[in-house]
């Protein structure tokens, strides 16, 4: 194993990630060197404007690229899942402090190269995924009831077959069902009666498991719930729906993409309530992607701060607030509202985002940048620390500089 | 609400384009000859036809005449079949249950083929499996289908000999009863494998012929319209629930797509209905398909008419049912966004 | 007058709405030739105009009427290469390879005959009921409606059947029968444009209808009622084969349907090439119509992401 084995209280690990995408007007370098770590139980919000690959980066996890115009032309995701109790097998005892999980930590993968059936074990068990539009993120043709089963069927047949009472069964067309494994031939098998039988209570014991998992993000009457179709609920309750969904197996981490974007303002602070709720419930980290500098304030306890591609600065979220060290996240502060800056100054930042196909080799925010000098358009500034746990990528006030490194006096208008 | 208006402004629509077609037909029939001329028949007395040009009324207005004509269609008599040598209401049934048969055969075929082929081609865009159904689609809109059975004919039947024409082998058929009119069906009520297999076999050739044109219609729609879903973030959603691609495209990609895919049925429908006519005559199948196209040559009007009419009557219902089911299905779709 | 400055490339220098029309055109042309399947049809539809052109070239002419069969008594029901037919000839010793020749000019005709008057008629019809609207409108949409509700080939058929069989009435048929989509394409790009913005900027410095149809509708309803024109020049020939097949041609004449259908009797004694040539001809005919038609749809429609 490379020397590059994690601490205990980190569960992910970025390591220079590179995503393009191959497109008619040459290669987009969506994603481009991209370093970070995701500790143990806690909320690091990704925050960036449309375009920046904050997506990308989140959908690398579960490898959900478009392989054909995508290329994933470096890097590492190190990902280290957390072994399930023994004891109550992930369901929360005292022996694993209500956690669910052990303290030692299991096998350490790289999520870009392990073979498509161990990442199809970890996509919804291990890390989940919620979407930001619920209603196109939910199939408008299956009940909600039969959408969430799958997760169920999918990594928990053998508790389902357990509840059913079928624990000892050999019957393989039954395993195979509860498995979401069925081959042509098992259609008719499932048709004798004593298989009928044992299909229904695998049925029944799966609506119980969605039950209960739908009851946990607050919905009333979850039963009533199953047989509906995402076009019949609201917003908020599609919502529900999809993080009970995501939650269903006590996933480590959860990758939640601009989940509360589709969504009115009032139900989006019930949505972040519930995900903060659940996740400290459940210690499980959560990677929360958004355009929204002030929303992911509210519920992250680290921000990193994506431009052209790449982390700009990262840091603890009140190191961040308190002292933005990047132009791009000061731009970003300034350009929303709220309690500290007084009314009517606002500000945009000038500028549009760099086209990403060939990326210079300066800083790409240079050309919008209020402090920029002539260095910053012939370097590319690198991650460095600031503190401890804030580091920065930017020139200014870089006292290792071999020039004259940029501040943020000399602003100009 | 809004779907419950949709089929109302339908259903009341329909008579009215029903009446548009008899207008039509009943124009057509005063072009070519006499208007109550399908009604004659050689055997009839001239008093006899008499009393029918009276109770047509050649020398009363047109309107009164189409009048008298419509009045006849509706209580039944849709006139004499030179062609058949017996009126038209009588011969229509059995013929049509032949050609139904026919019909249905290639629509099956053309449902299964055209899904799988059209979502084998959509998962793998552009690569051998697409091109592959791209080729099938076109050729199956260009091809002339008589000359396609024609064709398959000269090889499997002139050649190979392992092909026979006609609906059936004349022992065979006439050893069971037919109360529904189609084969395969009386066969199993009656319960003769040897039967079956007889129906069936005569089935293949035409049924693969008339079906290969629809085919392609459904494989061109049902390929663009799933990758249309593939695109979708539901389909990402169920790919991130750790689902194997299989049941991915299978149970989520596909089954959205089929909903635009209902959309071309109405087509395919037409189509089928349609070819019949020339399978029929090359297959020397017994439908209304070759009757009409006997009653062509033969100055068989009556049975044209009928033809036409209810043709016409069917198409417009069949895209009626689609269109409406298309639009119950479409709601789960639309609502939801 | 001054001389405008020379330049090898319009599209520096010239900014008339004219070369603009001509830039838009060679696009549109490069990216119709940019696709391998329009290509093959563009190919073949060259390869069958010159046959039909060149065709008292390519064989000698039968007289008096070059458009009836030859019949050579003497070489009845031939196989292919003998006795010098280079396809065979038919029950009536006519030459198969003549057949296909002037077969195609007879295509040729009934293809632009019927095309080239419903799309006059169509549009006229399909504009004015949109711009008229009103009951006008509706009863000439309702009448649209009716002839819709009637399958093609089965209206076509009754049609011809009670005109009597003959190359004209079949003509004649398909046209009563086609014109319907034209006019419906019309009358709906009437109804988006008049919705359209720009429509009524121009009726508010007072541009009268005609105007605002001549200049603003007809440029963008060359579109679609292009693509429909192409395909229809391939479907035509598809169901007027059809209908000579069944026999509402007249027998003997060079007509791909007709030969088809006189070619059938030999089948059961193996004689395959009266049939399979002339149906050959009118598959790739189609063929070449659709790829083209396609292709000037997909080369036409901005949003070509698919493919």
């Amino acid at each position: 194993m490379p020397n590059n084995q994690f601490e205990n209280n980190v569960l992910a690990k970025v390591k220079d990630l590179k995503v393009h995408f191959n497109s008619k007007r040459g290669v987009v370098h969506a994603v481009d060197g991209v370093d970070f770590e995701i500790l143990n139980g806690e909320t690091l919000g990704l925050v960036g404007e449309t375009g920046c690959g904050k997506s990308v980066t989140g959908r690398s996890f579960l490898r959900l690229l478009p392989i054909p115009p995508g290329i994933i032309k470096d890097g590492a995701v190190n990902f280290k899942a957390n072994l399930v109790c023994t004891r109550c097998s992930g369901k929360g005892c005292s022996e694993c402090g209500k956690s669910g999980h052990k303290t030692e930590k299991g096998e350490q993968v790289d999520l870009l190269k392990i073979s498509d059936t161990r990442m199809r074990e970890i996509r919804g068990d291990r890390i989940a995924m919620i979407f930001q539009d619920p209603g196109k993120a939910l199939n408008p043709t299956l009940t909600v009831g039969a959408q969430m089963a799958e997760v169920f069927l999918q990594h928990r047949s053998l508790e389902i077959l357990d509840m059913a009472g079928l624990g000892q069964i050999k019957n393989k067309a039954i395993l195979r069902f509860a498995n979401q494994d069925v081959k042509v031939f098992d259609k008719i098998l499932l048709l004798l009666p004593k298989a009928r039988k044992q299909k229904l209570k695998v049925q029944e014991a799966v609506k119980i498991m969605v039950s209960k998992a739908l009851s946990e993000t607050q919905v009333p009457n979850p039963l009533k719930l199953l047989d509906r179709f995402p076009h019949e609920l609201s917003g908020g309750m599609r919502q529900r729906v999809m993080i009970a969904q995501a939650l269903a197996c006590n996933p480590d981490l959860l990758i939640a993409d601009e989940p509360t974007t589709a969504l009115d303002v009032t139900v989006e602070a019930r949505i972040l309530e519930l995900i903060r709720e659940l996740q400290l419930k459940r210690r499980t980290s959560v990677l929360y992607i958004s355009h929204d500098l002030s929303l992911v304030r509210r519920i992250c306890d680290r921000v990193a701060v994506m431009y052209a591609g790449r982390i700009v600065e990262i840091g603890k979220a009140e190191e961040i607030f308190a002292n933005p060290s990047h132009p791009y996240t000061r731009g970003l502060m300034a350009a929303v509202p709220s309690n500290g800056i007084p009314r009517g100054s606002l500000s945009a930042i000038k500028g549009t985002v760099p086209e990403l196909i060939d990326p210079p080799d300066s800083c790409r925010f240079s050309g919008r940048c209020p402090y920029e000098v002539n260095g910053c358009r012939v370097n590319d500034p690198k991650l460095r620390k600031i503190t401890e746990s804030h580091s920065v990528a930017c020139f200014i006030n870089d006292a290792s500089l071999s020039w004259c490194a940029p501040s943020f006096e000399g602003e100009r208008v | 609400m809004q779907l419950r208006d949709y089929i109302i402004r339908r259903l009341m629509v329909l008579p009215i384009l029903i009446l548009g077609v008899s207008i039509v037909v009943f124009t057509l029939t005063r072009v070519g000859g006499s208007p109550i001329g399908i009604y004659l028949s050689h055997e009839m007395t001239p008093e006899e036809v008499l009393k029918i040009e009276e109770r047509f009324g050649l020398d009363k207005p047109v309107l009164v005449q189409y009048i008298q004509w419509l009045k006849g269609i509706v209580s039944g008599d849709f006139g004499w079949s030179g062609v058949a040598s017996a009126p038209v209401a009588e011969v229509f049934p059995i013929k049509l249950a032949a050609t139904l048969e026919l019909a249905t055969a290639a629509g099956l075929v053309a449902l299964f083929l055209g899904i799988t082929l059209g979502t084998f081609a959509g998962a793998r865009r552009n690569r051998f499996p697409d091109h592959l159904t791209r080729i099938v689609a076109v050729s199956g809109a260009s091809l002339p289908q008589f000359w396609f059975g024609i064709l398959l004919l000269i090889i499997f039947w002139a050649q190979l000999g392992i092909a026979p024409i006609g609906r059936s082998d004349a022992t065979i058929f006439a050893s069971i009863s037919h109360p529904t009119g189609l084969y395969t069906i009386d066969a199993i009520l009656a319960g003769s494998i040897r039967a079956l297999w007889d129906a069936i076999w005569h089935l293949i050739l035409p049924a693969l012929t008339l079906g290969y044109g629809a085919t392609a219609i459904i494989a061109r729609m049902m390929r663009s319209a799933l990758v249309e879903e593939l695109q979708q973030d539901y389909v990402d959603a169920a790919r991130a629930k750790g689902l194997a691609e299989k049941l991915v495209i299978k149970r989520h990609a596909r089954r959205n797509a089929l909903v635009p895919t209902i959309t071309v049925i109405g087509l395919t429908f037409g189509f089928l209905l349609q070819g019949t006519i020339t399978i029929e005559i090359i297959y020397r199948w017994p439908g209304i398909g070759r009757w009409m196209a006997d009653s062509v040559l033969r100055g068989d009007q009556a049975t044209l008419m009928t033809y036409v009419l209810f043709t016409s009557v069917l198409f417009l219902l069949v895209n009626l049912i689609v269109d409406v089911i298309y639009a119950n299905l479409d709601r789960r779709v639309t609502l939801g966004k | 007058m001054t001389n405008p400055p020379q330049s090898s490339n319009i599209t520096i220098t010239k900014d008339s709405a004219f070369s603009v029309k001509i830039n838009r055109f060679l696009a549109l042309l490069q990216r119709l030739l940019s696709n391998p399947t329009t290509v093959i049809g563009l190919i073949i539809i060259g390869l069958m105009l010159s046959m039909a052109i060149f065709a008292p070239w390519i064989t000698t002419a039968n007289i008096p009427d070059p458009y009836q069969m030859p019949r050579d008594w003497g070489a009845v029901r031939k196989p292919p290469g003998e006795m010098g037919y280079l396809l065979g000839t038919t029950n009536e010793g006519g030459d198969v390879f003549y057949g296909i020749v002037w077969g195609s000019r007879t295509s040729l005709q009934l293809s632009i005959y019927v095309v080239g008057s419903t799309m006059i008629i169509g549009t006229i019809i399909g504009s004015i009921a949109g711009l008229l609207g009103g009951w006008v409108d509706e009863v000439l949409m309702r009448i649209v409606d009716v002839f819709l509700s009637i399958p093609e080939l089965i209206f076509a058929l009754a049609i011809a059947a009670v005109l009597g069989p003959s190359f004209t009435n079949i003509i004649i048929a398909l046209s009563l029968v086609i014109w319907v989509k034209y006019a419906r394409i019309m009358r709906a790009q009437v109804l988006q444009i008049k919705q359209n913005d720009f429509v009524d900027a121009a009726r508010i410095v007072g541009d009268s209808k005609f105007n605002i149809y001549i200049k603003d509708i007809l440029p963008n309803a060359v579109t679609p009622v292009t693509v429909q024109a192409t395909l229809d020049m391939g479907n035509v020939v598809l169901i007027g084969a059809t209908l000579s097949f069944i026999g509402l041609s007249e027998a003997g004449i060079a007509e791909w349907g007709v030969l088809v259908s006189e070619g059938q009797a030999g089948i059961a004694s193996g004689r395959w090439w009266a049939s399979t040539f002339p149906g050959l001809m009118i598959f790739l005919w189609a063929l070449a119509f659709n790829l083209l038609g396609d292709g000037l749809r997909d080369a036409l429609d901005p949003r070509l992401e698919d493919r």
